[in-house]
């Protein structure tokens, strides 16, 4: 039997409740293997997410009861003098994470919108895939590039040259030590921009074409055509994207760890060395005393997973806004 | 303001593809002199005797992620299969977590991964590191495949349980074989992204010798010269590794929307 | 029930019958039992029924040692940074020596040593300073065994351009740069004590370790025993693993982020291993001793801070500020850590071997990587404590054939 003549025999079914209580009711005989294995399947899976939510609030629990709510954002980390205080860690978090976005949000929407309205086709696809392939890039290997190719630079040519513009300079104050705020920003950008680009593009994608029509057709150049037809059916899709992306800056530890510098002190410019959630767990978790400092770290973890959870699940509730099929290439192109 | 505008996105494209551009060109031409076929197949020595390679990383690496394949995908595909068939309060749940749980930092799994399998059993394993990276590809998996089989088999499945079939007859020759081609891709690029990670492996590999990741870590931040050239080749094999998955699940979906015309 | 298959040939009797809404639930069940009984694939060690091997009386360490054991063992060790480029070398030389024993050792810090030693996660762990009572007290497989291994001396490099040579640094000169108070090179204060060195105007970045450590415990515990400003600025006179000043300059984890940052920035000042120092060719500072003589770390320097070492012990163990015209003020042993009770003999047997070895015939290699051979009392109190390891019994492993 051809899929044409089967499924015009499906869609001669009845609809909706009736048709799947036919359903379920035929195949009720024949199929306890089958549903044992999706069962387990799911089961697993349920036991997984349970087990890892579970898991991290009770082994941070002991911290919480330690130190009390106030550990999210009160001051000091100070581990051999029994100080458990976040509020450092998750002002930096925050920080590196803010200028990152502050530096890659222009550059992803240039990119996006160059690659959906301005280049040619054949000029598209080759430099979509090239940056698409930037997302493959292991976190460890943009780390390795940070430490030793960055950092040089950044503490010998940028910073000091960023502390001397007439404007901006005070931003940049400070000894040019390399490792820092600034520098942790610039390799999260880096990281986080091929989500942006991919999820715009599909944002823009999904405008229809009507309405770029209906605006050339009022005489529109094709910078207003973006502006008043693309941008505007697109926010959704484009929020979406920048909420991603701040996830992932969020929650990437490794290569934060590398350039950042490990100073848990309120930074006084952004060349300062800071220290993030992420890259505290990743330097300190082996060696936490265990007890209370294990479960402290641990507790870090509970605060950034709280956070990415928030921002991720936002995130994700506006590609579902703009366009559902766009929720699984988000998961795999991080 | 158009010609502003235009320019400005031209530029922001060279912004974006500049620094893909230095990442691999730093990492081949630091990488390249130190790879060989010895250092490929031999075995690490110590700094300052000759003739050792990274063979126990490349091959404890793809340990590792077998290992996590094996754990992951007939579990993310009777989960798919589950969210793709069932409605109601439960799969609208799991779902949920799934796409939360693709969010998770992957030093929170490695520490989840530390507190199941190495703490209880007191020791550092490569099964704790594998089931590490299952946990990482579990949710991205599930949902790459419910996503595949609603976008390519939700008619052809009607159409075979409107016929009689069992569900489980339907499952495995409609629709896993109609979303094959989709599935292969979501699940490659899975792959590709736990063996890229490191902060998973951290807390459960008893030597950074036993993963790739682990070692450029460990070699990057080491001072010595030959350490860092290590890091770099390393790199470079894992990064061929890395973007070669990655092309080949891309292939694999190019060739699927060939074969649709 | 369906007597037949969707394309008409008959269907395969059916085994698996129970119905929907048990089916499920069991099979999530068994999958996780199987799950939870399969055993880890890890290169850890064998596992042999506790205590069912006697020890053999031919185990002898000292003079009449051997370095065959039975049985093929991979050991898992984690400790110190600063030991370890010590440790790689044994460890290879050994396994050349002895193919059935396998040695990994992590270099993540003596914090990570002492902890992952606490949770019985490896066979041995490493550590800078000797575990605390308290520290001692949470080790979870009983008493914990300390093995002085080696002999090594704290570094303390820069990296300036124009200078090539040592100069010169007392304790309160050194406070000042690592709290902040002197923050250039030119400073009066190290210009005084270096006549005739031009030193550049160029700022001072201090780099301090951002995790535990021993050199940064052996630098704190110089500098509150010649600084009384150190002291005032930290508030305590007790040493500490964690750097006290972390506000100050910049922080890198262990001996190779120290060293890195060293290797690439101009004006960088920092404390590393003196092994880390040597192979990386830094020009290091010659510190002023209880003498009041300024000595370079050199292997005879960190060599006459050991001898100074009369009485050693784990709870007596500190040999930074000694006096002597050669010797070198910040100096320490490296403590290796392992259960006196070992659960598995064959486990056991390898480690009092290997560590025997390592320090014996190991101590050879020591010179030419930084660190001076152990004092001849200092082996005999690490042979001593070796002795000790015993079975989950209580029964000796080891008789004594020095």
């Amino acid at each position: 039997m051809s899929p044409d003549a089967v499924s015009g025999l499906a869609g001669a079914w009845p609809a909706g409740r009736v048709r799947r209580a036919l359903l379920r009711k035929r195949s009720r005989f024949g199929d306890g293997a089958y549903s044992a294995l999706r069962w387990a399947g799911a089961g697993l899976f349920g036991a997984v997410v349970l087990g890892l939510l579970v898991g991290i609030g009770s082994d941070s629990s002991a911290a919480f009861a330690h130190s009390g709510v106030g550990f999210i954002w009160s001051g000091t980390w100070n581990p051999a003098a029994g100080q458990y205080g976040a509020g450092i860690l998750v002002l930096d978090t925050l920080l590196t994470t803010a200028v990152a976005m502050v530096l890659m949000v222009p550059i992803g929407l240039g990119t996006a919108v160059f690659l959906s309205e301005l280049a040619p086709r054949w000029l598209a696809g080759p430099l979509s895939t090239l940056i698409g392939l930037l997302a493959a890039i292991p976190s460890i290997v943009v780390g390795l590039w940070g430490l030793l190719v960055l950092t040089p630079i950044f503490a010998n040519q940028v910073e000091p040259f960023l502390a001397s513009v007439p404007a901006l300079g005070w931003l940049f104050r400070g000894e040019a030590y390399g490792p820092s705020i600034l520098l942790a920003s610039v390799v999260l950008a880096v990281m986080t921009l091929p989500t942006m680009v991919s999820l715009s593009r599909s944002a823009f994608g999904g405008v229809p074409l009507a309405d770029r029509e209906a605006a050339l057709a009022l005489g529109a150049t094709r910078w207003q055509v973006v502006r008043r037809a693309v941008f505007p059916a697109a926010r959704a899709g484009v929020s979406a994207a920048v909420t991603l992306a701040v996830g992932r800056a969020l929650g990437e530890s490794i290569a934060v760890a590398m350039v950042i510098g490990n100073r848990p002190a309120i930074p006084e410019s952004l060349t300062t060395p800071g220290a993030t959630l992420g890259s505290a767990i990743v330097n300190q978790f082996a060696e936490a005393s265990p007890g209370i400092g294990t479960s402290s770290v641990i507790a870090l973890g509970a605060v950034l997973l709280i956070l990415t959870v928030l921002v991720n699940a936002g995130g994700q509730a506006l590609l579902r806004s703009g366009s559902g099929s766009q929720a699984h290439t988000a998961g795999a192109l991080r | 303001m158009g010609r502003v505008f235009q320019g400005l996105c031209v530029v922001a494209m060279v912004a974006a593809v500049a620094p893909l551009v230095a990442l691999v060109y730093y990492t081949v031409t630091r990488g390249v002199s130190t790879l060989s076929w010895a250092f490929l197949t031999h075995a690490p020595t110590p700094p300052f005797i000759p003739g050792g390679g990274i063979s126990t990383a490349i091959t404890g690496t793809a340990e590792i992620v077998g290992l996590a394949i094996v754990l992951a995908i007939p579990t993310s595909l009777l989960a798919a299969l589950f969210l793709f068939e069932r409605s109601g309060k439960l799969a609208a749940a799991l779902r949920f977590s799934a796409d939360v749980l693709t969010g998770v930092p992957s030093i929170i799994i490695g520490i989840f991964a530390y507190a199941v399998l190495v703490l209880p059993l007191h020791q550092f394993s490569t099964l704790a590191a594998a089931f590490a990276l299952a946990v990482l590809m579990l949710p991205i998996m599930i949902r790459a495949d419910e996503e595949a089989m609603r976008t390519i088999a939700l008619d052809l499945w009607e159409a075979g349980i409107a016929l009689g079939a069992r569900r489980g007859r339907v499952a495995r020759s409609v629709v896993l074989r109609g979303a094959l081609p989709d599935l292969v891709t979501g699940n490659l690029l899975a792959i590709a992204r736990a063996a890229g990670e490191t902060a998973p492996l951290l807390f459960t590999l008893a030597t950074p010798l036993a993963a790739m990741t682990l070692l450029i870590y460990t070699d990057g931040t080491q001072a010595f010269p030959s350490a860092q050239r290590t890091a770099w080749a390393t790199a470079l094999v894992l990064l061929s590794f890395v973007l070669l998955l990655s092309v080949a699940a891309r292939l694999v979906a190019w060739r699927i929307s060939r074969r649709a015309h | 029930m369906r007597a037949f298959r969707i394309d008409g040939r008959p269907a395969a009797p059916r085994v698996f019958a129970l119905p929907r809404h048990v089916a499920g639930p069991l099979a999530v069940l068994a999958i996780t039992v199987v799950a939870a009984g399969c055993g880890s694939t890890s290169a850890s060690t064998p596992k042999t029924a506790a205590g069912s091997a006697t020890p053999s009386s031919a185990n002898l360490l000292g003079a009449a040692y051997d370095t065959s054991t039975p049985a093929q063992v991979t050991l898992n060790g984690a400790g110190a940074n600063s030991i370890e480029p010590f440790f790689e070398t044994v460890f290879y030389q050994y396994n050349q020596k002895n193919p059935n024993t396998t040695v990994n050792y992590s270099p993540a810090g003596s914090s990570v040593g002492v902890t992952d030693i606490q949770q019985g996660t490896v066979a041995f762990g490493d550590s800078e300073i000797p575990m605390t009572a308290s520290q001692l007290a949470a080790a979870t497989g009983g008493t914990v065994l300390q093995i002085p291994v080696d002999l090594g001396g704290v570094a303390i490099s820069y990296n300036v351009p124009g200078v090539t040579k040592s100069i010169d640094l007392d304790g309160p000169t050194l406070a000042g740069i690592f709290d902040g108070s002197i923050t250039n090179w030119d400073d009066p204060a190290i210009a005084a004590l270096n006549p005739g060195v031009t030193l550049p105007n160029l700022a001072i970045k201090a780099v301090h370790r951002a995790d535990s450590s021993g050199p940064g415990y052996d630098l704190d515990q110089y500098l509150i025993d010649t600084a009384p400003a150190w002291v005032t600025a930290i508030g305590t006179s007790t040493p500490s693993r964690t750097w006290p000043e972390a506000s100050v300059g910049i922080g890198e984890q262990l001996n190779t982020g120290v060293a890195t940052y060293i290797s690439q920035t101009s004006g960088s000042i920092g404390f590393v291993e003196y092994g880390y120092a040597l192979q990386n060719g830094f020009v290091n500072a010659a510190v002023k001793n209880s003498a009041g003589s300024f000595v370079a770390p050199t292997e005879a320097s960190i060599a006459a801070a050991g001898a100074k070492a009369t009485s050693l012990s784990p709870t007596d163990f500190n040999v930074v500020n000694e006096a002597g015209s050669g010797t070198y003020p910040i100096a320490n042993f490296s403590w290796t850590l392992v259960y006196q009770k070992q659960t598995d003999t064959n486990t056991g047997i390898a480690l009092g071997k290997l560590f025997d070895w390592v320090i014996t015939s190991g101590q050879e290699d020591a010179a030419s990587l930084g660190y001076a051979p152990l004092p001849s009392n200092v082996v005999t109190l690490a042979h001593n404590t070796i002795l000790e390891l015993e079975s989950s019994t209580g029964t000796p492993l080891f008789s004594n054939g020095a």
